[in-house]
């Protein structure tokens, strides 16, 4: 009784602390742009569906191709990584630098209960800002009089909302700890995501297994440019292994998170 | 009195900064002020006190345990930080909701302790107001009434008259006050002596890092034995009280005043120049119009002490 | 008189204008951001390529072992293209916080309280972005040139390729005035310095997608003028006289960048008040 009792009530808090993250993060004007950015990817599925219909060029991708080109480059190279990176890093940074740190850290909550449940915040918002353009996105290019693409990809899609979730998770959690570690997190989030995984993830030899990208490329039923040359220099993980690799890595980051935020002293400045 | 609140051999630094150099202190029920000047330690000491910053060096605890990541503990300690940050978007109700939410409270009792926080610091009818439309004196009373929703038993305040008028400082004094008598432990640090003396005897008073003085004002002003006291005396005849006076070997020194109608007396012996007094006045037939101390209070503590 | 007056006294002398009062602002900042060490290492790693081009240009120019690299206007064109990545990352540092801090700080009204300008606090702010900027391009940028000229035996190269330095110079220039007026546009729009900083990955990088994904569908380069960074290399090949990369118009993305540039200063006139009206 008493163990279900400290499981309720610290589940309560872990709601607690998400809700009041979600109020103070995600309803502000800084997601009206970053709604913007997923419209911006909505407009290029229908640009590609006005090609197919409307004949404009004679080479015309398929819906499939179209599809797959957006949700490994516009979802998985940039939205999911940007999303993750803006909310991910503010967790806790917008707190100290907001001083509103010290309300949070005089309650009777563990300081990992904090983390995790900002945490549970990010993947909410992460999953309401990213998986309903990679569903629209869907309709706006197989939705017509012949359904049967439709449905003959449904699997393709389901997959894909899988994995762009899995990445989510991941990414969400590396820049959670980066924003919990360091100062200058965006800064070292960016020089990551946009130097660190696009070098690396070419380069031949274990350094690419240094990267989360790699391990989402393996198991994405989609390639880019990259992912192809990724290929040229090395193979893939195997699909199991990269799935357990990246929950293991979101389990070290959220633990190492939640750990650097208990054990920290944060000094706001007056 | 047993201690709520105490620290051995605390020391706090920053690198090569010691911001809190082998403090030893207890606090009991009551109302502490802790007073120093700028850089003194006292942000430090509070933060300390309230788990917020580990010791370096020493052992702070409270209630007998210590504060260092004991998040229980929480739940009978208030603070109310001096920095003017909030939840701006939401309001002053929601604001104390969801913090109170975090405490073993059901959605009831929440409801119920939040109409009475904003009762006692009067913000009840602005609950429904976002706290960035607040003025500074409500943002100020909403942040005591965070402190104070839970009903602790400790309440740590810094600075918790920041930007109040005269008649909220009246009001948050009062209360402190009455905290104090209820036999909770209200910590407040404040640069303004005169309103802390107005809220306690008790004080902490630091400087550099160290701790100079620690109990009643009034037995710590006795102690100081390097200034004597000042006694300032207005009366009808002052040269021939001076007279009088400069006779007794504990009377360091007698000033008078401009206009001529007073007189000021140094003395190391303050109680028996108290005592001898009246039978001068009545011996040499001296009307006695004002008798005032004007260094048995906080500021000349803290002059005497920390200059 | 022997004892002489040592009150207050108003100033006698002559009331003139600073002219150049920006500078005060611009000096500061520059001292501030000097003194952070990450910066400086950052700024250090920023350099590291025009070191390995003047060890390039040794090796090619005096050693004659390196063949296959041809000293000339593409050789400098693509060191002040490879040098993208870093003014991205210090435009972020240096700008991103420039003037979202003041508006945090509420520093505005103290500043328009002193006898400056907002043409003076904007060009003081722009001074300290472009400083930082100058570093990673326009001065080494230069400095390359001289290397490769001092390590020329004759005045052959100076003679046919003296060009490439006004080259240097416009590509430089428009390489710092784009992340420079961006990244305050940006920073003007927010009290957050992180916002600031992301949405100007986000408009770099997002550009750069769009072309991508575009140029999947349309098999063309010619919609290049979409990403911004692909704007500056084209106009960089008009510069330097080099073959276009992209199919698209180098006419669009001088205007797209045009566009970008007058945008940003709209945005940071209209954003920058001393007093903000709030209803």
């Amino acid at each position: 009784m008493a163990e279900s009792d400290s499981v309720a009530k610290g589940w309560r808090n872990l709601k607690t602390i998400a809700n009041l993250t979600l109020d103070t993060l995600f309803w502000s004007k800084k997601t009206l742009f970053v709604g913007l950015l997923s419209l911006i990817v909505l407009a290029l599925a229908g640009v590609g569906r006005a090609l197919l219909v409307l004949h404009l060029i004679p080479t015309a991708l398929p819906a499939s191709q179209v599809f797959g080109t957006l949700m490994s480059t516009a979802v998985m190279r940039f939205l999911v990584v940007f999303v993750t990176l803006f909310y991910g890093t503010a967790l806790i940074s917008e707190e100290v630098e907001g001083k509103t740190l010290t309300y949070l850290f005089m309650r009777p909550i563990p300081k990992p209960t904090i983390m995790l449940g900002k945490y549970l915040a990010l993947v909410w918002i992460g999953s309401i800002m990213v998986l309903p353009v990679v569903m629209a996105s869907y309709l706006i290019l197989y939705v017509g009089a012949d359904m049967r693409p439709f449905f003959e990809d449904l699997n393709v899609l389901c997959r894909d909302i899988g994995i762009i979730f899995l990445a989510l998770l991941a990414y969400g959690a590396f820049f959670s700890l980066l924003g919990a570690a360091l100062k200058h997190s965006i800064l070292i989030g960016l020089a990551y995501a946009f130097g660190w995984e696009g070098i690396v993830a070419v380069l031949p030899g274990f350094t690419r297994k240094l990267t989360i990208t790699h391990y989402l490329q393996s198991i994405f039923p989609h390639e880019d440019t990259l992912g192809a040359l990724s290929m040229l220099v090395g193979d893939r993980t195997a699909p199991l292994e990269s799935i357990v690799t990246l929950v293991l890595m979101i389990v070290l980051f959220i633990a190492t998170a939640s750990l650097i935020v208990r054990e920290k002293e944060y000094v706001l400045e007056q | 009195m047993s201690a709520l609140v105490e620290g051995k051999t605390l020391s706090k630094w920053y690198g090569q900064i010691v911001a809190l150099n082998n403090v030893t202190f207890t606090i009991g029920q009551g109302v502490v002020g802790l007073l120093g000047p700028n850089g003194a330690g006292k942000s430090t000491l509070m933060k300390l006190i309230t788990g917020q910053l580990r010791p370096s060096q020493g052992e702070i605890t409270v209630f007998g345990e210590s504060i260092w990541n004991n998040f229980p503990l929480f739940h009978r300690i208030g603070f109310c930080p001096e920095q003017d940050s909030f939840y701006e978007r939401m309001t002053g109700a929601e604001f104390l909701s969801a913090l109170l939410h975090m405490h073993p409270f059901g959605d009831a009792e929440i409801g119920k302790r939040v109409d009475s926080a904003l009762e006692t610091v009067n913000l009840s009818s602005v609950r429904d107001k976002k706290i960035a439309a607040y003025s500074k004196g409500m943002r100020q009373r909403i942040k005591l009434a965070q402190a104070i929703a839970h009903d602790p038993d400790v309440m740590v305040l810094d600075e918790p008259l920041a930007g109040m008028d005269p008649v909220g400082r009246r009001d948050i004094i009062q209360l402190v006050r009455r905290w104090g008598t209820e036999g909770k432990c209200v910590i407040v640090s404040s640069h303004i002596l005169h309103e802390v003396e107005a809220m306690t005897s008790t004080i902490l008073l630091m400087h550099n890092g160290k701790v100079l003085a620690e109990g009643d004002v009034h037995q710590i002003r006795d102690l100081i034995d390097r200034h004597p006291h000042s006694i300032h005396i207005r009366c009808s005849k002052p040269r021939k009280l001076a007279e009088a006076l400069v006779g007794f070997p504990d009377v360091e020194s007698i000033r008078f005043d401009p206009e001529g109608d007073a007189l000021t007396a140094e003395s190391r012996q303050p109680d028996e120049f108290y005592g001898r007094l009246p039978e001068l006045m009545l011996d040499n037939d001296i009307e006695l119009e004002e008798i005032t101390s004007p260094d048995d209070n906080l500021q000349a503590v803290f002059q005497y002490l920390v200059k | 008189m022997p004892i002489h007056d040592l009150s207050y006294q108003h100033w006698k002398g002559d009331w003139t204008s600073h002219p150049y009062r920006w500078w005060v602002i611009s000096r500061h900042g520059i001292a501030l951001l000097g003194k952070k060490k990450g910066f400086l290492v950052l700024l250090f790693l920023a350099l590291i390529p025009f070191l390995a081009r003047c060890v390039i240009l040794y090796g090619a120019v005096v050693m004659n072992r390196i063949a296959f690299v041809k000293i000339d206007g593409g050789f400098f064109e693509a060191f002040l293209s490879q040098q993208l990545f870093f003014t991205f990352i210090i435009a972020i540092y240096a700008g991103a916080g420039a003037i979202a801090n003041d508006l945090k700080a509420n520093a505005l009204q103290i500043y328009f309280s002193r006898a400056i300008t907002r043409r003076d606090y904007l060009i003081g702010k722009l001074g300290v972005v472009v400083f930082f900027l100058s570093l990673p391009t326009l001065v080494p940028g230069l400095l390359l040139f001289f290397v490769a000229a001092i390590f020329h035996s004759d005045l052959e190269f100076l003679r046919q390729y003296s060009w490439v330095l006004l080259s240097i110079l416009g590509y430089a220039l428009l390489i710092i005035a784009a992340n420079a007026l961006v990244i305050l546009a940006l920073s003007s729009m927010s009290r957050s310095s992180r916002f600031a900083g992301i949405f100007f990955a986000a408009v770099v990088f997002f550009s750069q997608i769009l072309y991508g994904i575009l140029n999947a569908f349309l098999h063309t380069s010619s919609v290049a003028w979409i990403s911004l960074s692909d704007d500056l290399r084209q106009i960089g090949d008009v510069l330097f006289r080099s073959p276009l990369t992209y199919q698209s118009s180098p006419w669009a993305s001088a205007a797209v960048l045009a566009i970008l540039l007058a945008g940003s200063v709209c945005i940071i006139h209209s954003r920058v008040k001393a007093v903000e009206v709030v209803k």
